[in-house]
């Protein structure tokens, strides 16, 4: 009897059915009568010293509690003497002396109503005094520029690109110029020599917008002080060991004292932990009630940490058989008025996808007045492809070859050298362009005049952090399974298969849960395109390690060795004989409940891979165009990807599909717009997401190169298909007969001509 | 009952038991239901009208619940995604259709989409693509790219059907 297989069969979402009936909850819906609500008083101005905050207007208005600037928040203020400085300012969010972007939070009103809170923070009067603002990352870059932050604050900067992919090297010392606070800069062969040796070269640069994750649900973070010095902190967070971490170091209590309770998240792609959950529970240690700080659309735009803009100029050589000769690339990023933008990896991707013996790739991230930019989806990466692959476009249409064929010649496989000179594992970017060169759309390229069809590539790295998970067997034979990820995009469903096809059960047997960092093993941030391939290794070794503890009982039950038992079904029976045996449900009856005689089966799975599962994915679009009125229409999508293996297959379709939207909108809608320092959108109405009548029917094809580390050969599907759009969409207006877009999103004007 | 200056009574229905609240004048439908009645299904994306993540029926009609205030609500029925089920536990066949087509990720936009969908299926039982696609234009959703809300949509057509 061939064994079941779990593995790849599409299974709904475990908690889709708590989401339909309105019954999941998120941070907002916590009831309780004695909430404090908390409201964030932001500055209007990009740069400006605070003289003064006046907060006993707001004190005065029936309903508000409490009031709090920076110099309020101390430890003294939390009765606590550590770290020596008992009157050490919190770091917590609040601006301590001088604001550096327009929103940024310079006090925190609370009230025992949401809408009394916010009219207390109405009434807080904060006098500034208007400081040079440098707004604009060329205007920073500038010899006379003001400076965005000074040497004491940049130093120990935490790096964003750690957490969501590989750090990647090539760092250079020193500042070129004002507000740089970062450059890099990867080398190979002689750049001249080989755009010497090319016969075609094409150059350009390339602007990408500054975007926001606009997760549907806003940030929120609620907190509630315990009599013991402890703090519970309910928060919408990626992860909740890194908003534990991030807390306990802001707040100067030990990671044991914070217990963080992570709640359904909605949505969040990369944007959410560790922003609001330090104030939170600052304030609830403060004023010794339970408090909850949720952000309205205006000010989730103006204060969360949303992705870069950058500049790319992007030079390529090819012989006219169209193999590359050289690579060049120089990149700006505007990392908003903190370090932390992804230089580092744009500048891998840039410089790695496509084989050349000849590579310069540059790379400057500058700081400047505006909100500290952070993780979205696959960081920097949709940047250097909309450069990168708008560029092969180019070079295909000069040197007349196949778009596919191009990439195909030049895609880098196994062994070849990343950026870095370190190898390329196994990866999957030629079976992806393969794929693509099949499909109907591409194959028969049909098109009438006012239509093109366009192709793009993208990929990301792949993240890795350590993870542990416990599978425990109970009295009737069903498995839990714990684990300190939070499930946002339908990962535990995926985990209940892993330990269903590990242990020898059926899935419906299977019951994954988080638990609360009290309580839970280690998990890292669901982000990266890393939860499936870390924490389901650790579900995969430990319910193996549940399956070696029951067979091991069973052997003694049985009298037969373990090495004979085979668990199928639910079943252990002696291998090859298909009748008899003892259900699983009847051995662990023997290990709980009074007076039982066997250990409870408890497996325990721990993994710290240190590679990474790069994931590729090739789009394909097709757009009709009218070029009298700018009007332009996605009418056929294709996304290809290599998922390694898809574990649950509706589920990678659903990443794959949402991720292309995504990249849709950098391409045709969405984009920060900046005046003087000031966000010009923000909020739902002027930030224009796609909607469901701007988006085709997106279809998918999977390609299935399988990771040597990932469970069932399994690779993070979450980041590669939000990465290709822009380009692909620019490509296929260009193959249209419109221009050569050279900046996202497009805007209807740009298309206009005959 | 007694009115406290800029506080006004209002009775209505949700989801078929009645109520009666004493609400803030400026009180919007979205926060007497999630903040007075516990119905937290209907969610607050934006609070000014564009996300539809507030939907609920009001007298059969979708209404964004951010945008009308509570004592507006004064004699009506209003559904909330709470009350489109059947019986206590059970999904109805649209939820059920959307558990089976996975036209949720992370569920913020949820109960605005089976509010939509729910209002457009007892109007047009067979819609179309098109149709359907134009029905949930004023929900907006992050997560899924539509496709597989469409589908889930007209799966679930198709089940009421037969
Ligand atoms: S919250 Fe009502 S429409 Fe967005
Ligand atoms: S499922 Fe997340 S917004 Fe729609």
């Amino acid at each position: 009897m061939s064994e079941a297989s779990y593995i790849g069969t599409s299974v709904p979402r475990r908690e889709g059915a708590h989401k339909l009936s309105g019954q999941a909850q998120y941070v907002s819906d916590l009831r309780r009568h004695d909430w404090l609500h908390a409201r964030l008083v932001l500055s209007p101005y990009a740069h400006a010293k605070i003289e003064r905050v006046d907060l006993t207007p707001a004190l005065r208005l029936p309903g508000v509690v409490a009031a709090f600037s920076a110099q309020d928040l101390t430890l003294a203020r939390l009765g606590r003497q550590l770290n020596g400085g008992s009157d050490r300012v919190l770091d917590v969010l609040l601006a301590h002396s001088e604001v550096s972007f327009a929103g940024e939070p310079v006090a925190v009103v609370l009230a025992e109503t949401a809408a009394a809170a916010e009219d207390g923070a109405e009434a807080v009067e904060v006098s500034y005094r208007r400081l040079a603002a440098a707004t604009d990352p060329r205007q920073a870059m500038a010899k006379d520029a003001v400076r965005v932050r000074s040497e004491e604050e940049l130093h120990g900067a935490e790096d964003e690109e750690a957490a969501h992919g590989a750090a990647v090297g090539g760092e250079v010392e020193g500042q070129s110029a004002p507000n740089v606070t970062r450059q890099i800069a990867f080398d190979r062969g002689d750049i001249d020599a080989g755009f010497r040796l090319a016969d075609q070269v094409v150059e350009q640069s390339y602007r990408i917008a500054g975007v926001h994750q606009a997760y549907l649900e806003p940030q929120a973070a609620a907190a509630e002080a315990h009599p013991d010095g402890s703090v519970t902190i309910w928060a919408s967070t990626q992860g909740a060991f890194y908003s534990r971490s991030y807390a306990a170091e802001c707040l100067g209590l030990s990671e044991e004292k914070v217990k963080v309770v992570p709640m359904t998240v909605g949505g969040a792609f990369g944007g959410k932990g560790g922003l609001l959950e330090p104030l939170a529970a600052a304030l609830a240690t403060v004023v010794r009630r339970p408090v909850m700080l949720v952000l309205d659309r205006l000010q989730d735009f103006l204060v969360s940490n949303p992705g870069p803009a950058a500049e790319i100029t992007v030079r390529l050589g090819a012989t006219k058989d169209g193999q590359l000769t050289a690579i060049f690339a120089d990149m700006m990023f505007d990392s908003g008025a903190a370090p932390g933008s992804p230089v580092g990896i744009a500048g891998m991707l840039l410089g790695g996808t496509y084989q050349a013996p000849n590579l310069a790739v540059r790379g400057v991230e500058v700081v400047t007045h505006k909100v500290p930019v952070g993780a979205y989806r696959a960081p920097g990466a949709p940047q250097a492809y909309f450069a990168l692959e708008s560029a092969m476009d180019e070079l295909s249409r000069k040197l007349g070859v196949d778009p596919l064929t191009l990439r195909l010649k030049n895609a880098s496989v196994e062994g070849d050298p990343q950026v870095n000179g370190r190898p390329w594992p196994r990866i999957g970017l030629v079976e992806c362009l393969e794929q693509a060169a099949r499909d109907p759309l591409w194959v028969k390229r049909q098109k009438g005049d006012d239509e093109g069809i366009g192709v793009a590539a993208g990929g990301w790295p792949g993240g890795t952090e350590p993870a542990a998970a416990v599978c425990r067997v109970n009295g009737d034979g069903t498995l839990t399974v714990q684990v300190g990820s939070v499930d946002i995009t339908g990962t535990h469903t995926t985990f209940a298969l892993i330990a269903a096809q590990a242990f020898g059960i059926d899935p419906s047997r299977v019951r994954v849960i988080t638990g609360d960092t009290d309580a839970a093993p280690y998990a890292g941030f669901a982000g990266g395109s890393k939860i499936t391939t870390t924490v389901g290794s650790a579900v995969l070794a430990a319910a193996a390690e549940a399956r070696r503890q029951i067979l091991e009982l069973a052997a003694s039950e049985m009298e037969a060795p373990a090495d004979d038992l085979e668990v199928s079904d639910g079943q252990v029976r002696v291998k090859g004989v298909p009748e008899g045996g003892r259900s699983v449900a009847e051995l662990a009856a023997l290990t709980t409940g009074f007076g039982a005689s066997k250990a409870p089966v408890t497996g325990q799975g721990r993994t710290a891979i240190t590679k990474s599962a790069p994931g590729f994915a090739v789009h394909i679009a097709k757009v009709r165009l009218d070029r009298r009125h700018g009007w332009l229409k996605i009418v056929d999508y294709l996304a290809v990807q290599d998922v390694g293996k898809a574990l649950n297959p509706a589920a990678v379709a659903g990443q794959m599909r949402g991720g292309t939207a995504q990249g849709i909108g950098r391409a045709l809608f969405e984009q920060m717009v900046y005046q003087g320092g000031q966000l010009q959108d923000a909020s739902l109405a002027d930030y224009d997401l796609p909607l469901a009548s701007d988006l085709p029917p997106i279809r998918v094809a999977m390609v299935e190169v399988p990771s040597p580390i990932g469970p069932f050969g399994a690779k993070g599907v979450g980041e590669p298909p939000a990465i290709p759009g822009a380009a692909t969409v620019a490509n296929a207006i260009r193959d249209a007969g419109g221009p050569r877009l050279t900046s996202v999103p497009i805007r209807p004007q740009q298309l206009i001509g005959d | 009952m007694s009115e406290m200056p800029g506080r006004v009574a209002v009775r209505f229905v949700v989801n078929g038991r009645p109520v009666e609240r004493e609400v803030e004048g400026r009180q919007s439908l979205a926060d007497c239901l999630r903040d007075g009645l516990s119905l937290t299904g209907t969610h607050l994306g934006c609070e000014q009208g564009v996300c539809g993540a507030c939907n609920v029926l009001v007298d059969g009609q979708v209404v964004r619940s951010c945008l009308m205030l509570a004592a507006q609500a004064e004699g009506c029925q209003v559904t909330t995604v709470e009350g489109i089920g059947e019986g206590d536990r059970r999904l109805n066949p649209l939820q059920q259709a959307f558990l089976d087509n996975h036209g949720l990720q992370c569920g913020f936009c949820t109960p605005g989409m089976l509010i939509a969908a729910t209002a457009l299926l007892k109007e047009n039982p067979h819609p179309s693509r098109e149709e359907v696609t134009a029905a949930i234009s004023g929900v907006v959703c992050r997560c899924t790219g539509y496709t597989d809300i469409v589908d889930s949509i007209l799966a679930a057509a198709d089940a009421m059907a037969r």
